[in-house]
């Protein structure tokens, strides 16, 4: 399958809250737990307000921090969406620093965040969150339609406001979720460049194979000189005992 | 002869013993919670939170347990430190034969006394990775999510070599334990006379400054040659 990609068109939702509710129930949710927050919005000032419904969600990033941060493999790129592997899951915490988003958090000592449905996805099916929402503001496909349907919508709602825009076409690679913003993204707190730190890639590609491949050497290394060393030891051991007992003979006869 | 005679020599108190098989505890305990954050086939250990708890019950013992045996000892500690990081001709000529000593031949080595030269170096190294690897976890533990998408990683780097290097000392420290072996001295507190003139010439003269080497006492009793040290 190729690239897919979520659109989230904040023009078009109405903070009806039905995705989350079909998230908590299709994954299946811990009491308290969810993939998707929703907040409302206002901006400008008494009399020009706007207010927006704004999503915090998993950005799904093609150059995604917790991708290159989890060491175990629990978090992988599949179909251009950020999918989760709970049993592979160790519970480090690293990807709740990694996130340039602020995404993923503990619950339970293992990972939570959205998976993309990517299971629902592969079977040709639509995330529960698209599948439920009223007003057409999610949808999913391959990202390239995703991509030109959000210009569109975003040059609609630029009639309205000025400042509407397209958020994910190129942050991080290219977003698996495009945003369609009714105004800049820092209005809604989103970095307009947000980096993976270099320390991550030089952690998880260099240092951490690094040490788990020398000390698995060591451990390979020290096995197998065992062998030699100890029976080594052990024939100069008897070498020394025979001669002790020969310098006690000669000794007692040279008094 | 009396055949029945036994000497041994005292080398390490039942203090010493206790805090030594609690660090080994610790450490391996710290290893294995430790991994289970790296390794998906023992992830099952973090599930519930287990693991990461018991990384931190065993890292606070771990750090204890040093502060403990040097309020309780100081004087043995400070020259415990001294003697670590003191390094003669002796140690030097010595250390050239450590492929040798590696591969089993311990006879004809410069005499060493009551740490050989390996051995420092063990200590040595154990106790600043003792540091590092603490400092970093410290961070990791309290800093998490304050430290940021940059400093994690360096942390957590600091704290990988750390890993490495208290594994890579523990592995050779257990490997030269049992191809030379010295397991005894930790475990009943004694060794053999033959053990100390081979590994540790110049301690088993300075335990018996007086007698040319050992005395086999004429008692058909174990006896033991008390160490006025450590
Ligand atoms: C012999 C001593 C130790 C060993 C072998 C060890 C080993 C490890 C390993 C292999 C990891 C995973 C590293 C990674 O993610 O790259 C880790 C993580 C961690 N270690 Fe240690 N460690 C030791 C001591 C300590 C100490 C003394 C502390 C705390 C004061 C500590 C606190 C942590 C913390 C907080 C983590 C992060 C994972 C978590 O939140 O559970 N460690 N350790
Ligand atoms: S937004 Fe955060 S959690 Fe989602 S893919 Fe990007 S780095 Fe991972
Ligand atoms: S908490 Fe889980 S998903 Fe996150 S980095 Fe660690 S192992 Fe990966």
């Amino acid at each position: 399958m190729g690239q897919n990609a979520i659109l989230v068109d904040l023009g078009q939702c109405i903070g009806c809250q039905a995705c989350i509710v079909a998230c908590k129930t299709g994954r299946e949710l811990a009491p308290g737990e969810a993939y998707i927050h929703i907040r409302e919005d206002v901006r400008g000032r008494f009399p020009n307000l706007t207010g927006s419904f704004v999503h915090h969600r998993c950005f799904h990033c093609a150059d995604a921090a917790c991708v290159a941060v989890c060491p175990t493999g629990a978090l992988s790129k599949v179909d251009g969406l950020t999918a989760v592997d709970l049993a592979k899951c160790s519970g480090c915490g690293y990807c709740v620093d990694a996130c340039p988003y602020g995404i993923p958090e503990m619950v339970d000592g293992h990972v939570s965040k959205c998976t993309g449905c990517t299971d629902l996805t592969q079977e040709g099916q639509e995330p529960w969150c698209v599948q439920t929402c009223p007003s057409g503001a999610l949808k999913l496909g391959p990202r390239e339609s995703m991509l030109s349907l959000a210009r569109e919508r975003a040059a609609l709602l630029a009639k309205r406001f000025t400042s509407a825009q397209v958020y994910g076409e190129t942050q991080l690679g290219g977003l698996g979720a495009l945003f369609v913003l009714p105004d800049e993204p820092l209005a809604f707190g989103l970095p307009e460049q947000p980096q993976v730190p270099t320390t991550i890639t030089a952690w998880q590609r260099g240092v951490q194979p690094l040490t788990q491949g020398i000390t698995g050497l060591s451990v390979l290394a020290t096995a197998l000189a065992f062998v030699f060393a100890r029976r080594e030891h052990h024939r100069e051991k008897r070498a020394l005992a025979a001669q002790a007992a020969q310098g006690e003979a000669g000794d007692d006869s040279g008094r | 002869m009396t055949a029945a005679v036994e000497t041994r020599i005292l080398r390490y108190r039942p203090r010493q013993r206790l805090v030594h098989w609690l660090g080994v505890g610790t450490v391996l305990t710290l290893l294995v919670t430790g991994l289970a954050l790296l390794w998906p086939p023992l992830s099952f250990i973090a599930w519930g939170g287990v693991g990461p708890t018991l990384h931190r019950v065993g890292a606070v013992l771990f750090m204890a347990l040093p502060f403990a045996y040097a309020l309780l000892n100081p004087r043995q500690t400070r020259e415990l430190l001294v003697e670590i990081f003191t390094y003669d001709r002796e140690d030097w000529a010595w250390l050239k034969h450590f492929p040798g000593y590696f591969l089993g031949h311990a006879a004809g080595l410069p005499p060493q006394g009551r740490l050989n030269a390996g051995q420092k170096l063990h200590h040595a190294g154990t106790f600043l990775a003792f540091i590092t690897v603490s400092l970093s976890g410290l961070a990791l533990w309290f800093l998490k999510g304050s430290l940021g998408a940059t400093w994690l990683p360096v942390m957590a780097m600091l704290h990988d070599v750390s890993m490495l290097a208290v594994t890579v000392l523990f592995v050779g420290h257990v490997y030269f334990t049992f191809v030379y072996d010295a397991l005894p001295a930790m475990t009943t507190g004694y060794v053999s006379p033959e053990y100390a003139r081979l590994e540790h010439a110049r301690w088993l003269e300075e335990l018996t400054p007086a007698a040319p080497a050992v005395e086999t006492p004429e008692t058909d009793e174990p006896t033991e040659i008390v160490v006025q040290q450590a």
